[in-house]
Parts: C-alpha cells; sequence; structure tokens
C-alpha cells in the first residue's frame, strides 16, 4: 500500500525551544536573511513556532504551536498555481517544484497558514556557512517559492534504503530534521495509510484536533491539544 | 479593363444614376458604388444581403469551442497532476477557458472573414478615384458592350464623366 | 448649434495628423522620461530581486497586482461606450467611439504587463502560455492567472481588432490626402480600402459581430481578474460579490478614465466642435450612475462582513473601517461616492471642469479601492502570528507613476497618428433623413429585389 505522509505534534510537550526551526534550517540550505530583510519580513522559516500570550501578568500564561506545511489534502495553494509547480504527489505530499516556479506568490495568499516563504533575494551564505549546505537539498534562486517538504530528501533516502534491503520502511525510521531535533519527541512523522503507526494512533487521539480545519484545506497534521490540570 | 464612372455630389444622385444603369440592362453586380462613408438610407447600399459573416462567426466560436475543450482537457489527461483535491478534468474552470476561446474563435473568424470577402489587402488597382475622398460618390461600370448607353445613365446627372484602366 | 461640413470636419480631424506644434514634442520628452524611469525601476527589480519592493510575508501583492487591477478595470471604457452604445444605435456615441476604445486598447496592455512586471522570474512569464514544449508540461487550468491568460489576450485581441477595423476607412482618407512617407504607410494601413458597398456591409456587419461579442468576453475579463481574488480562502477575498462588484468598478473607473481623456483631447487639439457639453453631460450622468452602483456593492459587502462577523473577517473589517488603513478607506468614500454624487447630481455643476473633477477623483478612489481589497487582508488573515504590515518603497511608486506616463505617452503618440474622432462614423451622423424617394413603387418593386 502506498505510503501517506503525516505529523502529528503534541502542543503540551513542545516547550517552545526552536530546535526544529534551527534544524530545519540547516538540513534544508535556508539562508538567514540577516537583521535588516528580517525587519522587513523577509525571515524565511519553513517550521515557525508561533507563541501566544494568555492572561494578565502574573497569571499569564505562554503557549507554543510548531507552525510548518500541512501538506493538505485539499490545498488552495496547489489549484492556484499556474505552472504546477504546488501539486500533491501520490504519497500524500504537497510537492513545490522549484524549477517550474515563475513567482506569482499566489500560493503563499492562498495559504490559510502563511506557511510559504518566497526568495526575495537571492540567498546567500557567508563563508564558511556554505561548507555546510545539504547535498541532498537543492538551493533555491531568487524569485522562487519554497515552504516544508516533510523532508522529503529524507523519505526518498529511507524509501530507497528500505527497497534496497527488500523489505518495508519501518515506523519510526524516516525522521524529518525537525521530529529528529525534538528534545521533548514533540514532532512525531510516519505513515498515516499505516494504522499501527504512531502518527496514526496519535491521529486518533481524543487529544487530536486539526489547525483552521473551517478553511477546508483538510490538513494531515494532527496537533494534540494541551492536557489541561485542575 | 476600361471603366467608366462618374463623380456625383449626393447620394440621391448617384441612387438615380443607379438605377438608369439598371434600366440600360447592366446587372447588379456589374455596378460598383464607392464613396467615404456608408449611405444606409439609399438602395444602392443594399444589394448585398449576404448573413456569410454571422454564420462564419458562428463556425468559428464552434472552432473555438472545440479548440478550449481540447486544449483543457487533453491537456489535464496527458499529464495528470492532482492539484488542491480537484478532479483532474476539472470542468468548472475548463470551462471559462473554453468561453475565452469560444468568443476568440467567433472574433478572429469575423475579422478574417470581413477581410477575405471585402478583399482587403487589396494590392490590385481596383475602379477607385482620390475625389472619393473629398465627398463624391463614385458609380461606375466596366465598359462591355454597348459604351455609349452607359454614357447616357452616367450624365443623367451632371457630373465628370471619367474613363480609365483598371486590374 | 450650426452644423459642421464634412469638409471642415476632414479638415479639423486631419490637422493633428498633418500638422505638429512644439507641445506635442515637450509633452513626448516628459512622459516618455517618466516611463523610462519605470522601465529602470523594472530593470534594477529584475537584476536585484523582488526585494527592492514592500512585499514581505505575508503582504505578497501589494502594488503591483493593484495596478494590474486598476488598469484592466480602466479598460472597460471602450466596450461600453462603443460596444453597447452601438448596439442600442445611440448616435452621441460617435465622436466619443475611438477616443473611448483607444484608452481600452492602450491600459489593457498596461495593465497585462503587470502579470509579467509582479513575477519573481519575469523571464519566464511565457510558461503561462499553452504551447508545447520539451518540457511537456501545460498550464494548469484550474489556476485563476491562467483564466486571466486567456482572458486578457482574448479581449486584447478583440479590442485591437475592434479598433482597427473602423480605423481602416479613414486611414484611406489619410492615404488619399497625404503624399510621400505618410501616403505610404497610410495606404499600407487602409489595406487597400476603396469603399465599395460591399466593403461598407461587411465592415458594419463585422462591427455589429464584434459588438455583440466584446460585451459577454469584457464582462468574463474583469469577472475572472476578481476570480484571482475570491478564489483564494483570504478573509474578505473569499466573496461571491466580487465578480459583478468588479465590472461595475471597472466600468465606472473607465468612464472616469474616458472623461479626463475626452477633456483633454479637446483642449489640446482644439475638438470643441466635436466633443460638445452634452457628451460630457451624458458620460457624467453614466458615472453618477455607476458610483451609486458602486456604493450599492461596497454595502452589500460590507453589511455581510460585520453582520456575519466571521472572526478573521471582522478583523479586516476594522482594519479598513477604523484601524491603519482608515485613511485610506474614507478617502476612497469620498472620492468614490460623495464627491461625484456632489458634483455630478446638480446641471449647474456638470460643466466639462465638474465633471473632470469628478472623474479625477474617482480615478484615485478606485486605485485606492483595489489596494484596500489586496493588503488589508493579506496583512490579517487567518492565524494572528501571521499578520503583517505594508509600505511602498520607491521602485513601486515609479512604476506606479510610469503606468500613468505610458497611458499619456500613448495616447499622445496615437492621436497624434491616427485621428482620434472617426470621421466617417461622425458624417454618417450628420447625413440627413432621407425625405423624398424618387422612384415609384412599381420601379422600386422591380429594380429592386430585397431578398436573393
Amino acid at each position: 500500500m502506498a505510503h501517506r505522509w503525516g505529523m502529528a505534534v503534541d502542543l503540551d510537550r513542545c516547550t517552545g525551544c526552536e530546535a526544529c526551526v534551527v534544524a530545519c534550517t540547516a538540513e534544508n540550505n535556508i539562508a538567514t536573511a540577516g537583521a535588516e530583510e528580517a525587519a522587513r519580513g523577509r525571515a524565511i522559516h519553513w517550521i515557525r513556532v508561533e507563541r501566544y500570550w494568555e492572561g494578565e501578568f502574573p497569571d499569564a500564561k505562554l503557549k507554543f504551536r510548531p507552525v510548518l506545511c500541512q501538506q493538505c489534502s485539499a490545498a488552495p495553494c496547489e489549484s492556484v498555481c499556474p505552472t504546477y509547480a504546488s501539486h500533491h504527489t501520490d504519497e500524500g505530499l504537497n510537492a513545490q517544484v522549484y524549477n517550474r516556479c515563475v513567482g506569482t506568490r499566489y500560493c503563499a495568499n492562498a495559504c490559510p497558514y502563511t506557511v510559504r516563504y518566497f526568495n526575495f533575494y537571492n540567498p546567500s551564505w557567508d563563508k564558511p556557512l556554505h561548507l555546510q549546505l545539504n547535498p541532498d537539498v537543492s538551493v533555491r534562486e531568487v524569485g522562487v517559492m519554497e515552504k516544508c517538504t516533510f523532508c522529503v530528501q529524507r523519505i526518498k533516502a529511507g524509501e530507497r534504503q528500505a527497497r534496497e534491503e527488500n523489505r518495508e520502511v519501518k515506523d519510526g525510521e524516516i525522521k524529518p530534521a525537525c521530529a529528529q531535533a525534538c528534545p521533548a519527541t514533540a514532532i512525531v512523522f510516519g505513515d498515516l495509510n499505516d494504522p499501527e503507526s504512531q502518527v496514526s494512533r496519535l491521529a486518533a487521539s481524543g487529544r487530536g484536533e486539526k489547525l483552521l480545519e473551517d478553511a477546508g484545506a483538510e490538513p494531515n497534521i494532527t496537533y494534540l491539544k494541551r492536557q489541561v490540570t485542575a | 479593363m476600361t471603366c467608366m464612372y462618374g463623380l456625383y455630389d449626393h447620394p440621391a444622385a448617384a441612387q438615380r444614376v443607379y438605377t438608369q444603369l439598371k434600366r440600360a440592362g447592366l446587372k447588379d453586380g456589374d455596378i460598383t458604388v464607392i464613396s467615404a462613408e456608408p449611405f444606409e438610407a439609399f438602395g444602392f447600399s443594399h444589394r448585398d444581403h449576404s448573413l456569410i459573416l454571422f454564420r462564419l462567426a458562428l463556425l468559428g466560436g464552434i472552432l473555438g469551442f472545440l479548440t478550449g475543450v481540447g486544449l483543457t482537457v487533453g491537456t489535464e489527461r496527458a499529464w495528470p497532476l492532482v492539484t488542491g483535491g480537484m478532479p483532474i478534468v476539472a470542468w468548472w474552470p475548463n470551462l471559462i477557458v473554453i468561453f475565452e476561446m469560444t468568443m476568440l474563435g467567433a472574433i478572429l473568424t469575423t475579422v478574417v472573414s470581413l477581410l477575405v470577402t471585402g478583399k482587403l489587402p487589396s494590392r490590385k488597382r481596383s475602379l477607385y478615384d482620390v475625389a472619393v475622398s473629398d465627398g463624391k460618390i463614385l458609380v461606375g461600370v466596366p465598359v462591355t458592350g454597348d459604351a455609349e448607353a452607359i454614357r447616357k445613365a452616367l450624365d443623367f446627372e451632371a457630373a465628370a464623366i471619367k474613363s480609365a484602366e483598371f486590374g | 448649434m450650426s452644423k459642421v461640413t464634412a469638409e471642415k470636419m476632414t479638415e479639423d480631424l486631419l490637422r493633428p495628423l498633418l500638422k505638429t506644434s512644439w507641445h506635442f514634442y515637450v509633452l513626448v520628452v516628459i512622459l516618455g522620461g517618466i516611463v523610462s524611469l519605470g522601465v529602470g525601476a523594472f530593470a534594477y527589480q529584475v537584476n536585484q530581486g523582488i526585494g527592492v519592493w514592500g512585499l514581505n510575508w505575508p503582504v505578497f501583492w501589494a502594488f503591483d497586482i493593484t495596478n494590474f487591477v486598476f488598469w484592466i478595470g480602466i479598460s472597460h471604457a471602450g466596450t461600453l461606450i462603443s460596444a453597447i452604445l452601438r448596439l442600442v444605435n445611440a448616435g452621441w456615441r460617435r465622436p466619443v467611439t475611438r477616443c473611448a476604445e483607444v484608452i481600452t486598447a492602450f491600459a489593457l496592455m498596461i495593465g497585462a504587463s503587470f502579470p509579467i512586471v509582479h513575477l519573481g522570474r519575469p523571464w519566464l512569464f511565457f510558461w503561462l502560455a499553452p504551447y508545447p514544449t520539451e518540457r511537456e508540461i501545460w498550464p494548469n487550468f484550474r489556476s485563476p492567472l491562467v483564466w486571466d491568460f486567456f482572458a486578457i489576450s482574448t479581449y486584447l485581441t478583440g479590442s485591437v481588432l475592434f479598433l482597427y477595423l473602423p480605423t481602416i476607412p479613414d486611414f484611406a482618407l489619410v492615404r488619399d490626402k497625404t503624399t510621400g512617407w505618410r501616403h505610404t504607410v497610410y495606404g499600407a494601413l487602409a489595406l487597400g480600402w476603396s469603399g465599395t458597398t460591399k466593403q461598407w456591409h461587411r465592415l458594419e456587419t463585422a462591427m455589429q459581430i464584434m459588438a455583440i461579442a466584446i460585451i459577454p468576453v469584457a464582462v468574463s475579463v474583469h469577472t475572472i481578474v476578481s476570480f484571482d481574488f475570491s478564489m483564494a480562502p483570504v478573509p474578505m477575498w473569499h466573496s461571491t460579490i466580487f465578480g459583478p462588484y468588479f465590472v461595475a468598478g471597472a466600468i465606472f473607473s473607465g468612464i472616469a478614465a474616458l472623461i479626463i481623456a475626452m477633456a483633454a483631447l479637446r483642449k489640446f487639439l482644439g475638438l470643441e466642435l466635436y466633443l460638445h457639453p452634452v457628451h460630457f453631460e451624458n458620460l457624467a450622468k453614466l458615472l453618477l450612475m455607476m458610483s451609486l452602483l458602486w456604493g450599492y456593492f461596497v454595502f452589500n459587502e460590507r453589511l455581510t462582513t460585520w453582520y456575519g462577523n466571521g472572526p478573521s473577517e471582522i478583523g479586516v473589517f476594522w482594519a479598513t473601517q477604523r484601524g491603519p488603513y482608515a485613511p485610506l478607506f474614507w478617502t476612497m468614500v469620498i472620492c468614490n461616492f460623495v464627491l461625484p454624487l456632489c458634483i455630478l447630481s446638480f446641471k449647474k455643476l456638470r460643466t466639462i471642469t465638474g465633471c473632470v473633477i469628478a472623474s479625477i477623483g474617482v480615478v484615485i478612489g478606485m486605485w485606492l479601492e483595489r489596494f484596500l481589497i489586496i493588503v488589508p487582508a493579506l496583512s490579517h488573515k487567518f492565524l494572528p502570528y501571521a499578520y503583517g504590515n505594508y509600505r511602498p518603497r520607491a521602485p513601486e511608486i515609479l512604476l506606479l507613476i510610469a503606468t500613468f506616463g505610458a497611458m499619456g505617452l500613448l495616447y499622445t503618440l496615437f492621436s497624434k497618428f491616427v485621428p482620434i474622432i472617426s470621421i466617417w462614423e461622425l458624417k454618417v451622423g450628420e447625413q440627413p433623413e432621407l425625405t423624398e424617394p424618387r422612384e415609384t413603387r412599381d420601379e422600386a418593386a422591380t429594380l429592386w429585389r430585397t431578398h436573393p
């Protein structure tokens, strides 16, 4: 049976440390924008940790939510791309084909989660940081949209490994950079088509909810609500 | 061939000359009336009743429609990519493109038909006089048969009668 | 009012083609300079990246798409005047049609340049066109941007042809009245037109068909442009009213642009005998009606949003009504609704000057309206962490100014080389009513068969 990749993010475990953000940036060749451009709103964070405050001091509560591409089954970003740069793969991923992107930025506007980012300039890395670029991931050029791919390079590598060894992909074997880096193991990645996988069991959990479900995009990331203590 | 023509100041004069030419036995198709503006109120403007342009526009619309269907449905089937959970052959969006192609077909066919049936662009010299651009109306015929009868008909209204070689 | 003879008409309307004053050269140099600045700004952006603009995450569209929608909207002037008035046989359209059709053609060209200008990789714009490529991939017909491509191409083709066809007899007139290079060039443009009754009949039939065809195309074009917004799940974009709302707004801004263009032509080319105050009056009444219609649509849209109180939608609503975009919003309301109503409702104020003031207000107001549809919604979508704001930077402002410069320049050049008023159509309008037939009924019956 074909895979259908999904994720579960446990908001109870998330401490807001942003290790996932750093890991993603390193794994996926995301350039830093610099202070000036970041102030202009050009920073790229394929995964970002949203912080919300609730209440007033001294009873203020802080909530974190890592937001990344939800790989929606009815993704509004896919239908509006004129060049098929954004489309849905057989394995349930929302693919971004950089070579086809002409940079209309319609997909970014259509995304209810605002998880798509644009290369306003050509990305650059000051020496010696250019040496740490991941050879498995392309470097995007100016004018092209990009977003979280569920570390598709790791998925492909894992599937290739399994094929060579003549076996199925084991649950938990493929970990996107964010899932790998999270110290609280708040991010769980796996095959939603496998009812025994951890992500499927978490997705069926009573704490599970989808982000912006009413937008109708059918996201494939289940957020597990914080457990409220008495 | 040699053509004989008169230049008249008023469309009513041209109309009367036309009637005389018909009485002299000339056919509709031989008589040319040229003016710098159309005169819809007069009989000589109403010889041509063909609805061919409307029919060709309709045909062009149908061709455009078929092109639109072929383009959208054909290419969607040729490289099927799933986008937004929509079907591979997405009818609602396709209808928009099909509509535009239909209208484009009708418009282009109308223009091409106009050019072809109006014999535009015309390279060879046909019956014409620059006095037409000064407001004169030209009524002329090719001279075959009785030249005197033609001259008499053209002379029915006072005008400059000329003859020249064309075509 | 004294009747203008056909000779005087020809002389007056061909004069701009045959005589050039120093005003023309000064205007071309100034406008050309402005356009060059815009081209330079675009070249800078292609070289450096869209980062030189004020766009950011999450406001990915601002001035670029505002300009696009605005100029496509302006292009709806020609269709209304030419096509609709032609079909209802409104005689007063005659001196106005070509001015209007020219606005359509050039506004479309300017508007249609923005889908290319706004791209991150504009050198690949042709990937939106359907053509067989070695990549074997075709455009995504589900995308409103591809619908835009088809709609605008069809409308542009139709409008340019709609403009060109009735110009053919006028080109023939210029050909006959000139010598030298003018005679050759205009002769080529006239395609050897003589003016036989058959050609006239065919031309008028073709114009009739084109008029019938171009109206649904025009309606579809701005509806499809509105689909760029209504197809996206963005608060206050995802509205079913956008189709008719945008079409009404387009016709509204188009009439305003036409009034301004006509007033300028009347002054600079001395066309007082041809563009009468009554033409401005009639257009002003149309403008007033469109202003009321615009107000009706805005009221509809905003009442539904406010009443529905959807969490994200209401945020966008208040951002325009009372928040950071309020000054622009209320300026827009004054320019589009209050000012036209105050000026155009009173006959005494419906002078040419009054109409031009109201029209300039409408042009400004309609540009603001497009901006206020795009930017507040993008800066206030669903997730509060993803709220943002926007400020334009110099290249975008230069581009905006350059579009107006381009319109002015193209219009100036056109009125220099082509009679801006359709001479033959004007002459037809002046034709007297036929009062006495000269044949008896029997003669007519035998000589004229009305059916083949």
